[in-house]
């Protein structure tokens, strides 16, 4: 035999198998939306679930899955503001704003097909109120909740409170079916908070009235959604749900453009306009989410006291509409106060503007004409599209403008949650969201006084003159006033929360909707971001 | 070599208990607040709901406590409750690990294969075109981060061309196959669902190729610069003295010489990538190890930091050893003793 290379016939073979092969690769160019049924909704979203549980979950995810797959007593109407009925058909209160009486639907049936009666209210509520989780101060004001007959629960306060119908409403007001949770281990006692063991089944089935239910949850990957086969009201368009874990925003949206996602939640401006795909919708609408800063005057190691001349002088230096065009393209409002435009008590409220001459001479009467240095730690984080290091570096540029540099320590949340309620942080940014439709949310969180979160985390009592004395004769006079006289001293607290200038309104994001065409139903619903049993698809 | 595999088998459980003990030191001594994912944000401030939340989580126990119960618990298999997901860390990694075990066989095995043919090609035609094109090719997978390369990739075949499907392990239409291995392509094929296989075989392609390619570079370098050194050998050019045919003389004789410090390679990069794959299981949606290790760190979910940790110490550890077995086949003169 010859020497040489004897390679011909292993060629041949070669060929044959890479040929084979390709052969084989054929069936695998088969793009997602080939296999999309006309009936199932995919919807792309940075899952934010922090359990199923409706008493113990706090999320914006949360708030999507409890509407769909439970019912509250009330709900926010497609307005985005009148409270409408929902389990409960209609309801009274008494003189002295301290009893609720429901009266609830005799129609309504839970997944199972039991009815839903007063005693599934009275366990829902009690039980989100004594887990002491993550909504449970929504409840916290409710005394007892009794069961007169099936169809009757009679709600009673610890104090009047004119926004309980809008707590009652928010998602985590999700009414159970008591006797099937319970015998999963759910409580609503006393001591439910040690002895509840009912989480674990509430992570793989619901109980709940609503247009669907769970029928398999995988963390950080999918949730899917069934229709309820007893739905008692109109069965939804779409049979199934499935909600796809996707974090960021490109992901989505090309899972929007290769038709394996519907919907897509988290899409942000920059993404949306860049991208120009057929049949996707992008539009943008009002949201009532929004980005601040936060001074803590009462934070250690501060350079200079933050007093209320510095607060307004920094609060002057800031370039709002600079700041919107910066970290939006300009897909942002203004927002006047730490109340959202639009919820009560927000009209008439004067927007921010900068003043660059007024924050320098300020800062002179103040003592400090030079300026001074001060940390700012904040999540290093995106949230609604905005990127909160850009925005502190375009706030770091404004402010070096008036002499007050900062240096910027961006942090996990984790951090910032132990800085911020530790030695508190001398400036800082974050984003709220609402939990339901009411001012009364925010003036708690916000206001400056003792015992409210930011009093505390802005080192109220450390802080000489911090406490807002009129702030709290307000928040205790909107307890007891008529709700129709609510808005005007809502209005009086947020403009004194303007003039405290602890917190300090920056950003409220337009919110994206980016969908395929033929997907219809898909709005910003303050009730629960996305209600999902008025999609349909075409 | 039975004595030395008893010996490093015994040995692991030890070896994990260091680093165990070391990973919770570390969990309870770093800055940051864990009720951060345990509390609102709104309800950090309520000293009822604190005390609660801390009772109901251990939170409340000094950390010597705390750790004791842990490892009491680790030793009857209970690796605790996530933080974050609220279920058993051992049932979220069993959960995950057949995700990543999936993604990173496919990637290292078109990494090694792909490195391989690429390392010996470039070494047997040195300072020629293939040689060069097959550095560059190295050079690519090693430097373009995957966050990008991913991203390029899913939108020119997933969205432009419709060639391969997009993120996640299958399409949302479809349910998962009922769960033997974990592996959806292994599970589908048991459970006789050609659509199902042929789908999560698809989704498979893009995240393999991307995460292999990052791997291949290492492969294919370590090849080369071995099969040129083996070339040189004296049985090589006997070999090639005796008519071995070029092939022959290259697969038979040189790359098995030269695959042993590949080998070690291979080994590391799979041990790496079980946890390690984070960015590629990001970009495409992967619900994998990673992904968890990251949101666990991000929320300083304790109980998930540690199963992690075990999870990554085992795969090196295994990976270690099933490298010195693999010595032991790829050349005979090696002994384990």
């Amino acid at each position: 035999m010859k020497p040489g290379i004897r390679t011909s016939s292993k060629s041949r073979n070669a060929l044959r198998y890479m040929a084979l092969a390709a052969a084989a690769a054929l069936p695998l160019s088969l793009p997602s939306g080939a296999l999309a049924q006309s009936d199932t909704i995919v919807i792309a979203r940075d899952t934010d679930f922090n359990t199923l549980d409706p008493s113990r979950s706090w999320c914006d995810t949360c708030q999507i899955y409890l509407t769909a797959v439970y019912e509250q007593l009330v709900r926010v109407g497609t307005d985005n503001e009148s409270i409408v009925p929902r389990l409960a058909t209609d309801w009274s209160v008494s003189a002295d704003g301290l009893t609720y009486t429901f009266n609830l639907d005799p129609k309504a049936v839970f997944s199972d097909g039991s009815p839903v009666e007063a005693k599934d209210v009275a366990f829902s509520l009690m039980r989100l109120k004594n887990l002491k989780g993550g909504a449970s101060f929504l409840a916290e004001g409710i005394d007892a909740a009794d069961t007169p007959n099936a169809q009757t629960v009679v709600v009673t306060l610890s104090a009047p409170d004119p926004e309980f119908l809008g707590k009652a409403s928010a998602p985590y007001g999700a009414i159970m079916n008591s006797d099937v949770v319970a015998e999963h281990g759910a409580k609503a006692g006393a001591d439910a908070d040690s002895t509840d063991q009912g989480e674990a089944w509430l992570l793989e089935n619901s109980a709940g009235s609503g247009a669907y239910v769970l029928d398999s949850y995988r963390p950080d990957d999918e949730l899917r959604l069934v229709v309820n086969p007893n739905y008692y009201r109109t069965a939804p368009d779409a049979s199934t749900i499935v909600m796809r874990e996707a974090q960021d925003a490109v992901s989505q949206m090309q899972m929007l453009q290769s038709g394996g996602a519907d919907i897509a939640m988290q899409v942000d401006p920059d993404t949306a306009r860049s991208t120009t795909a057929e049949g996707v919708t992008t539009e943008l609408v009002p949201s009532y989410n929004f980005i601040y800063v936060a001074l803590s005057p009462g934070a250690k190691g501060l350079e200079v006291p933050l007093t209320p001349k510095i607060r307004e002088a920094i609060g002057l230096a800031i370039d709002y509409e600079g700041i919107l065009e910066f970290t939006t393209g300009g897909a942002a409002d203004l927002i006047a106060s730490p109340i959202p435009t639009g919820f009560p008590g927000t009209s008439g409220l004067p927007m921010p503007v900068q003043d660059v001459a007024k924050a320098k001479a300020l800062l002179a009467e103040a003592g400090s004409p030079n300026g001074f240095s001060m940390v700012a730690a904040y999540p290093e984080t995106n949230i609604y599209g905005v990127d909160l290091s850009t925005m502190m570096q375009k706030i770091q540029q404004d402010l070096s403008k008036v002499g007050v540099q900062l240096q910027l320590e961006p942090v996990t949340f984790a951090v910032w949650r132990e800085r911020v309620g530790g030695d508190h942080i001398p400036m800082t940014a974050v984003y709220f969201a609402p939990d339901f439709y009411g001012s009364g949310q925010y003036v708690g969180y916000f206001g400056m006084v003792p015992g409210v979160p930011w009093y505390n985390r802005a080192g109220g009592d450390d802080a000489d003159g911090l406490a807002n004395a009129k702030m709290q004769e307000l928040m205790e006079a909107v307890r007891t006033v008529a709700p129709a006289d609510a808005p005007g001293l809502y209005n009086q607290m947020a403009l004194e929360m303007i003039k405290d200038r602890v917190i300090i309104p920056l950003i409220n994001p337009k919110l994206v909707l980016a969908y395929r065409n033929g997907i219809t139903g898909v709005r910003n619903a303050v009730c629960c971001n996305l209600p999902l049993e008025e999609l349909s698809k075409n | 070599m039975t004595h030395y595999l008893l010996r490093r088998l015994l040995a692991m459980p030890f070896l994990l208990l260091g680093v165990v003990t070391m990973a919770f030191l570390l969990g309870n001594f770093v800055k940051g607040d864990p009720l951060a994912s345990l509390l609102t944000d709104r309800q950090m401030d309520n000293p009822m709901v604190v005390a609660a939340v801390k009772a109901r989580w251990g939170l409340d126990k000094p950390i010597p406590q705390r750790y004791a119960i842990y490892i009491r618990n680790l030793a009857q298999g209970d690796l605790g409750v996530s933080f974050r997901t609220k279920r058993p860390v051992l049932r979220d990694l069993l959960d995950r690990l057949p995700a990543t075990l999936e993604l990173v066989l496919c990637a290292m095995t078109f990494g090694s294969l792909v490195g391989t043919a690429l390392g010996v090609a470039a070494a047997h035609w040195r300072n020629r075109l293939a040689d060069h094109g097959a550095r560059l090719v190295a050079l690519i997978g090693s430097s373009v981060p995957v966050f990008w390369s991913g991203l390029i990739a899913l939108y020119v075949f997933s969205v432009q061309f419709s060639w391969l499907p997009g993120p996640g392990r299958l399409d949302p239409a479809l349910r998962p196959p009922e769960t033997v291995t974990g592996f959806y392509t292994i599970d589908a094929l048991i459970a006789g669902d050609w659509v199902i296989f042929q789908n999560a075989l698809a989704h498979l392609v893009l995240p393999s190729v991307m995460l292999g390619w990052a791997v291949l570079g290492i492969i294919s370098r370590m090849v080369r610069a071995t099969m040129l050194d083996v070339m040189q050998e004296d049985y090589i050019i006997t070999a090639k003295a005796k008519g071995a045919g070029t092939l022959r003389v290259l697969l038979r004789h040189a790359l098995r010489n030269a695959m042993v410090p590949a080998l070690t390679i291979i080994g590391f990069s799979f041990a790496y990538l079980i946890t390690g794959a984070i960015l590629t299981e990001t970009v495409f949606s992967w619900p994998g190890v990673g992904s968890y290790a990251v949101d666990a760190a991000r929320s300083l979910d304790h109980p998930a930091i540690i199963g992690v940790t075990i999870v990554g110490a085992l795969a090196f550890l295994l990976a270690n050893l099933l490298t010195d077995i693999a010595y032991v086949f790829a050349n005979p003169r090696i002994r384990l003793e």
